[in-house]
């Protein structure tokens, strides 16, 4: 659903790193509140501090990180729009795969295997995933055959939201 | 032969404005198949310069249809990038200065980790100012309605919460800051008739 929401192409790139820095920043915060409570030093005060400290020092950079993860990702996917002249689940996952890839690129071409292959597969899921649930959907409205209209209409008279043999207006006509 | 030729004309985009039922080259189907030449549906062919001219849904001046929580995403991706771009510039040049003389080698990898530092840097705290504002204009506008004190109401709690734990002084000038620069673009803004910079920026608002 939220695929007919987005911006169009080269403004999604914005909305996308935005989007992805406010989930890392929110996210980052919550896990190094409890991360940095727990580290600290015994007693209430030295744990809120550490607390706050953690979410000072780690918060930004956790959402910085998502937010480049999400502008990069978005700028491949907008390029093999563009390139490939269609949308499709490929596209998502051969720009994980390539975000993963690229950003893993100082640490050698191992890593950049592996984080390639961590971001396609993670891509593939959320794909598969979401393709899953627009079949559920989907299947509500599904139409049904003749045969199958009338079996539901014997089951239930109201159920084409009128019933002809009960509707005063439709027996006079 | 009438028929091909008005039906040749048909698609090469010239208006003929003679559509009668009793004109041959209505009589085509909207699925034209059996034939070579693709024949187009006279209902299909419409006038472009009756599409020349924009026309506008929505009345001139209107300039606040989305609210905050639509922008709010593009505001701070937008804040993110730009913090990023300007430290990664900064960064570039400030490592392009400190390394002069270096082997090449060590300079590329210095200047990288220049770029990259000093852009990650600056681009989270624009961006951890821009959550933070967009969060606030967002609470804002839900408790009461959307207005310029919203704004600057916004931009306020923003800079208090940004220097919230550097001391009370701190704080305040950082309110002070927020407080400061949001009312200057309000005014700025009610100065220009809150139009030219909605046509300025595509009506967008942070």
């Amino acid at each position: 659903m939220e695929e007919y929401a987005r911006e169009p192409c080269p403004w999604r790139i914005v909305d996308d790193c935005g989007g992805a820095f406010t989930m890392g920043a929110i996210g980052g915060a919550l896990f190094n509140a409890i991360k940095g409570f727990r580290n600290a030093p015994r007693g209430m005060t030295h744990r809120m501090t550490g607390s706050l400290t953690a979410i000072k020092a780690r918060g930004p950079i956790v959402g910085g990180n998502f937010a480049v993860w999400g502008g990069l990702f978005s700028t491949i996917d907008c390029s093999l729009i563009k390139m490939r002249g269609k949308e499709d689940p490929w596209n998502a996952i051969i720009s994980g795969a390539t975000t993963g890839g690229i950003l893993a690129a100082r640490s050698g071409p191992g890593a950049m295997l592996g984080s390639a292959i961590i971001g396609g597969v993670l891509l593939a899921m959320i794909e598969g995933v979401g393709i899953m649930f627009t079949r559920i959907t989907s299947e509500q409205f599904k139409p049904l055959t003749p045969e199958e209209q009338m079996q539901m209409m014997q089951q239930d008279p109201n159920f084409m939201g009128f019933n002809p043999q009960g509707d005063p207006n439709l027996q006079s006509a | 032969m009438e028929k091909e030729s008005s039906s040749l004309r048909n698609l090469l985009g010239i208006y003929s404005p003679t559509y009668a039922p009793d004109d041959p080259s209505m009589n085509v189907s909207v699925h034209s198949s059996n034939t070579n030449t693709p024949l187009l549906s006279p209902y299909l062919n419409v006038n472009p310069y009756a599409i020349q001219e924009p026309e506008f849904i929505l009345p001139e001046g209107a300039s606040r249809q989305r609210g905050r929580l639509e922008y709010a995403f593009g505001a701070i991706g937008g804040s993110v990038i730009l913090g990023a771009g300007v430290g990664g510039f900064s960064g570039l040049y400030r490592g392009l200065q400190e390394t002069k003389g270096q082997p090449a080698k060590i300079r590329r990898t210095q200047l990288i980790n220049y770029v990259v530092k000093r852009g990650a840097t600056s681009g989270n705290a624009l961006g951890i100012m821009a959550l933070m504002y967009s969060g606030f204009g967002v609470l804002l506008n839900w408790v009461r309605d959307d207005d310029d004190f919203n704004t600057i109401g916004a931009a306020t709690a923003t800079g208090l919460l940004y220097k919230s734990s550097a001391g009370l002084r701190k704080c305040g000038v950082g309110g002070l800051v927020g407080a400061g620069l949001a009312s200057a673009y309000v005014l700025w803004s009610r100065a220009n008739n809150n139009r030219s910079l909605a046509s300025l920026v595509g009506s967008t608002r942070f």
